[in-house]
């Protein structure tokens, strides 16, 4: 729960939103996609390897092939060099030569019931003939380290060619560099450097619904995907190129998505469903378990993260090079940006002027699970080095954390580590924001009610996140009952986006939202569009639909003034107006004259065409306060306050969910989550060991807000990926702060803050 | 998860003689908080399910002359909130009050809990505390088995095939007696016990300790009694430091092993932090 006042009490978007699809939800109407599957669907189960790493030398399936129920079973050997992938195809539908992960699919079946598919699926033989692992980022590039893919030279890149690696086992490799190229010889003539490394684990999304597919052949031959995927336009790319098939072959339909944060940008099963559909001439669905979401879906990146900061006489920076280096897993294929990199790096530090920044990303292949993207991918792990670090320098330097922020915090001017040049960065206030709310609160030493062992500290973060952008389209139409349809190609995956569309159109056609209604189609009948995912639908989405309900808007007028032969300059909730404001016509009069037909605009928003224009950024700064019991390493969150620049909230309801549900998502990377391994083998193989926090483990957030203007319509900004990734920093300099214990390892578990408190031990006099 | 055979017998006979032949796959289920999940895993592939929701007799709480006696398909929250238990076996109460989320505790059974043996439950300490017994009924009559020696190792008693727990017999706790139990849980809120402790003292007027006992959980591959802790404190007036060199001795009884709620040295290591505690909370000594 959130207290604090949303930013405007006035204006459109005062009243607090009705999602679009709450009562559908709320009643069972909506229906997610393990519900939608055809009444005649085969189910599809699969084979996976229970080694890291192997050869395949035989897959015997005689015996599953006449079992009851089955209709087709496939190995690698039917689809060879099908492979699938958002960006690089690298992961292959089905194992043909060797497995990579403990999870790796082998072959799949596809029988009348589950239960057949499964029973069947166990009857298959397969010998394999083990190959030593690589199970760390270190192994990975270690001399004489065996490739994991050694026909990387063949896979197939979506988008241009592929940026070259420099290593067989890098996914991914980028150097950023801001001014001076040479940044050593920078850090030589600093007056202290400071070097410090982290190391954070791997995470699940936890969406609460798994991934899913259900796929068949139309009499057309037109394949027909229901997927769980939010990117349908991506995905029939993606499966176009994987299969062969023009894309206009293929109608990808996203539903309603039971949670996403991540982790259904890529799909896993409509491949394999795909070819066995093709083998049975039947629809074939599949509907993953959270056993295997856990081991063999697409978590977030582990990191070992090493940074190194140039302080001058006077504290401030002068110079960062950090060298960031990811375990990407078995596959390259989750990552959907051009690089294969997690983006989050590129702005980390950035809330702060440092004039000289190398930032150096690597992204290995292991013999893992393959690394995707989750909220705030690649951030959650900077935001932690990077101010953990922050934190650090200033201890060392013997500055207060805040203090030594504000010195160096960005300004007018100022630019991110890729240089871009940051919008009114407001970075500052929210610092002052943080130091007001600190000054009126009792001291932390006050709160001497903590008995034993426990200890209270706090412990600030502050952070910074580009908004990413892209093109969107939405269509947009007046129908004669009045109603305004507004059509998209983009599924909601519970953050809103639908009814985000519905109040901007209505707030710019001035017409009650009641009146306007947003359809969903396919890829089929939907204008093209990027998905949902980086935070941009709220920017570039309302954008759209804002052009689009101004277009419609003089559409309207341009009809008002036909039907009642009069001037008309505007349109509002009482009616079309004349030049003096007068009401010329009532709205439902008039659009009841365009009896069967309806007026129907498109409107777009190409963020490429602001490209030069300063980036907009959001600015999050937290100040935790933690208990923590030095003899168990418990910490409890007691307090924690956000301040951070919003733009115009159009769904108030829905953003602070968002800010909410990103701070639980925070406390989950900082305390609880993380997958557990064993020679490559995810160990916590359901939600009872694996452990999201719940909401006796997340306290009341309070909050304040600034408002800025964003870049979506109405001066609206992101908030989904604005409150996640600095609550581990602040609860790690809490923790330091507390009991004087650094823990440079994330989730900080009570374990590793009881090891780091036995390594180093709080001063006598501090207790 | 594929098809199981289910049955609902509505005595007690047919339902030994269901479950009697272990190569049959029968499995009982009661409140089936326990079998569902792992069904779902596929660690357990029944051929027949066993309901026992209609068998007689096995719902009540009771106490008959001073015994505590729980039926085995009493849930967690009848016990939790019976005036009865709260009142006479406050430590059991509070245990059960431990278990799971509300809904686990109105669906899982004590007898279900015992039966199950996850050595990471709340109830078996309590009980094991308690001095509790069992009560169960075989294809060939009825036996009474001291809980201390039923449990065998993960997911293991000592019931054979063909038998069922009936009911728990729980001793009356004599009068002065300080009781309590703590969970710990060091990540979420939800979830298992990384270790919990269930504690008994008995001090007399000049605060000797006449009676000591410790229950452990989740330090090995059973719920265990700690008697040399209890020893050593018999006949002593605590102090920190005595209850630290008591507490000591739980490192010999367990045997925990390294999972998602923390390694074997953690686990040790938090063991004993929390006899400590709990022998400190029923002993009036302000321990660290």
């Amino acid at each position: 729960m959130t207290i604090g006042t949303p930013a405007r009490t006035t204006g459109p978007f005062a009243e607090p939103e009705v999602r679009v699809d709450g009562r559908l939800k709320v009643t069972g109407e909506a229906r997610f996609l393990a519900d939608r599957v055809p009444a005649d669907t085969l189910w599809m189960a699969s084979v996976r390897s229970p080694y890291p790493h192997a050869r395949v030398l035989h897959v015997a399936t005689d015996a599953a092939r006449v079992m009851p129920g089955v209709r087709a079973v496939l190995t690698g050997a039917d689809l060879p060099d099908v492979r699938f992938g958002r960006r690089l195809q690298d992961w292959p539908i089905l194992a043909f030569d060797r497995v990579r992960f403990v999870g790796d699919r082998v072959a799949a079946v596809a029988a009348d019931t589950p239960a057949q598919a499964a029973a069947a699926a166990a009857a298959i033989a397969i010998d394999y003939e083990e190959l030593p692992p690589i199970l760390s980022i270190d192994a990975a590039t270690a001399p004489g380290a065996a490739r994991i893919h050694p026909d990387a030279r063949a896979y197939r890149y979506l988008g241009g060619d592929r940026p070259p690696v420099p290593h067989p086992n890098v996914q991914g490799h980028t150097l950023t560099v801001k001014g001076t190229a040479d940044i050593e010889a920078v850090l030589a003539r600093a007056d202290r450097v400071f070097e410090h490394r982290f190391t954070t684990g791997r995470q699940h999304q936890g969406h609460l619904e798994p991934h899913g597919a259900s796929v068949w052949f139309g009499p057309d031959g037109v394949v027909h995907v229901l997927t769980t995927n939010k990117a349908p336009f991506s995905l029939r790319a993606q499966l176009a190129t994987s299969f062969g098939l023009p894309p206009d072959r293929i109608e990808v339909d996203s539903g309603y998505i039971g949670g996403d944060f991540g982790g259904k940008g890529l799909s896993l099963d409509e491949g394999v469903c795909l070819a066995l559909a093709r083998a049975t001439g039947r629809p074939v669905s599949s509907v993953m378990t959270y056993a295997d979401e856990l081991q063999a879906a697409n978590p977030r990146h582990g990191a070992v993260i090493t940074l190194r900061s140039g302080v001058d006489a006077s504290g401030r920076l002068v110079a960062h090079a950090a060298d960031y280096r990811f375990d990407g897993g078995a596959y390259a294929a989750g990552k959907p940006m051009p690089a294969l990199t997690p983006p989050g790096p590129l702005t980390s530090l950035s809330a702060y002027e440092i004039p000289d920044v190398t930032i150096e990303v690597t992204v290995v292949y292991t013999n893992t699970v393959p690394a995707g993207h989750m909220r705030c991918p690649g951030e959650v792990q900077a935001a932690f080095a990077g101010e953990s670090h922050i934190d650090l320098m200033a201890s060392e330097l013997g500055l207060d954390p805040i203090a030594f922020r504000r010195l160096n915090i960005a300004g007018a001017g100022t630019t991110d580590a890729a240089g871009r040049a940051i919008k009114d960065p407001r970075a500052a206030e929210l610092l002052d924001l943080v130091a007001r709310d600190r000054a009126a609160r009792p001291p932390v030493e006050a709160a001497g009610a903590i008995s034993g062992t426990w200890r209270r500290g706090r412990g600030v973060s502050l952070t910074a996140r580009h908004m990413e952008g892209g093109r969107m389209a939405v269509r947009m139409r007046a129908h004669a009952d009045g109603t305004i349809e507004v059509v998209t190609g983009i599924p909601d995956q519970g953050g809103g986006a639908h009814t985000m569309m519905a109040r901007v159109a209505a707030a710019i056609l001035g017409l009650p939202v009641e009146r306007v209604r947003v359809t969903r189609r396919t890829t089929a009948t939907a204008t093209a569009d990027l998905g949902v995912g980086a935070s941009r639908v709220t920017y570039i989405g309302s954008q759209a639909t804002a052009a689009a309900a101004a277009a419609l808007a003089e559409r309207l007028m341009e009809l008002a003034e036909g039907v009642a032969r009069t001037p008309v300059a505007s349109l509002g909730a009482a009616g079309f107006a004349g030049p003096e404001g007068t009401i010329a016509a009532g709205y439902d009069e008039i659009v009841a004259s365009l009896g069967d037909r309806s007026i129907e605009v498109e409107g777009t928003y190409d963020s490429e065409t602001h490209r030069d224009e300063p980036q907009d950024f959001n600015f999050a700064a937290y100040d935790i306060e933690v208990e923590v019991d030095e003899r168990t390493g418990v910490v409890r969150v007691v307090d924690a306050f956000l301040a951070a620049d919003v733009g115009t909230i159009i769904n108030p309801v829905s953003h602070r969910g968002q800010v909410d549900g990103g701070f639980a998502f925070g406390i989950g990377a900082a305390l609880l989550e993380e997958l557990g391994f064993d020679e490559g083998r995810v160990t916590t193989v359901h939600l009872g060991d694996y452990k999201l926090p719940t909401t006796l483990d997340v306290p009341v957030l309070r909050t304040a807000y600034l408002e800025t203007e964003g870049p979506g319509a109405f001066g609206a900004k992101m908030a989904g990926e604005l409150s996640v990734s600095g609550v581990a920093p602040a609860i790690a300099n809490a923790v330091a702060d507390a009991v004087g214990a650094r823990v440079t390892n994330l989730p900080l578990s009570p374990e590793r803050i009881l090891d780091a408190l036995t390594a180093a031990p709080r001063p006598a006099a501090g207790g | 998860m594929s098809a199981v055979r289910y049955a609902e017998p509505t005595e007690l006979a047919e339902a030994t003689a269901l479950i009697a032949d272990p190569e049959s796959g029968a499995h009982l289920v009661a409140g089936g908080t326990a079998l569902v999940p792992l069904l779902k895993l596929g660690y357990v592939q029944p051929a027949l399910l066993v309901g026992m929701r209609r068998l007689p007799g096995l719902r009540g709480i009771e106490v008959r002359d001073g015994v505590l006696v729980i039926g085995s398909l009493a849930t967690h929250a009848e016990v939790s909130d019976s005036a009865l238990v709260r009142a006479g076996w406050p430590l059991l109460a509070s245990a059960c009050a431990a278990v799971g989320t509300i809904r686990i505790r109105n669906q899982g059974t004590l007898g279900g809990n015992v039966v199950h043996a996850d050595p990471n439950q709340d109830p078996p300490p309590a009980l094991l505390v308690l001095g509790a017994s069992a009560r169960i009924a075989g294809t060939g009559g009825e036996r009474v088995v001291p809980l201390r020696d039923l449990f065998v190792d993960i997911f293991e008693t000592v019931l054979e095939p063909g038998e069922i727990l009936l009911e728990l017999r729980v001793p009356p706790v004599p009068v002065g007696c300080r009781t309590a139990y703590h969970k710990f849980l060091p990540r979420s809120q939800d979830d298992y016990a990384t270790v919990s402790v269930a504690g008994l003292v008995h001090m007399d007027g000049d605060r000797r300790v006449t009676d000591a006992r410790v229950g452990v959980a989740g330090a090995g591959t059973r719920p265990i009694l700690a008697p040399a802790v209890g020893a050593a404190l018999v006949g002593e007036v605590p102090t920190a430091r005595g209850i630290a060199a008591a507490a000591a001795a739980v490192d010999d009884v367990i045997d925990p092993i390294s999972d998602a709620r923390g390694s074997a040295a953690y686990k040790r290591a938090m063991a004993r932090v929390w006899v400590e505690r709990t022998l400190g909370e029923l002993c009036d000594v302000a321990i660290a």
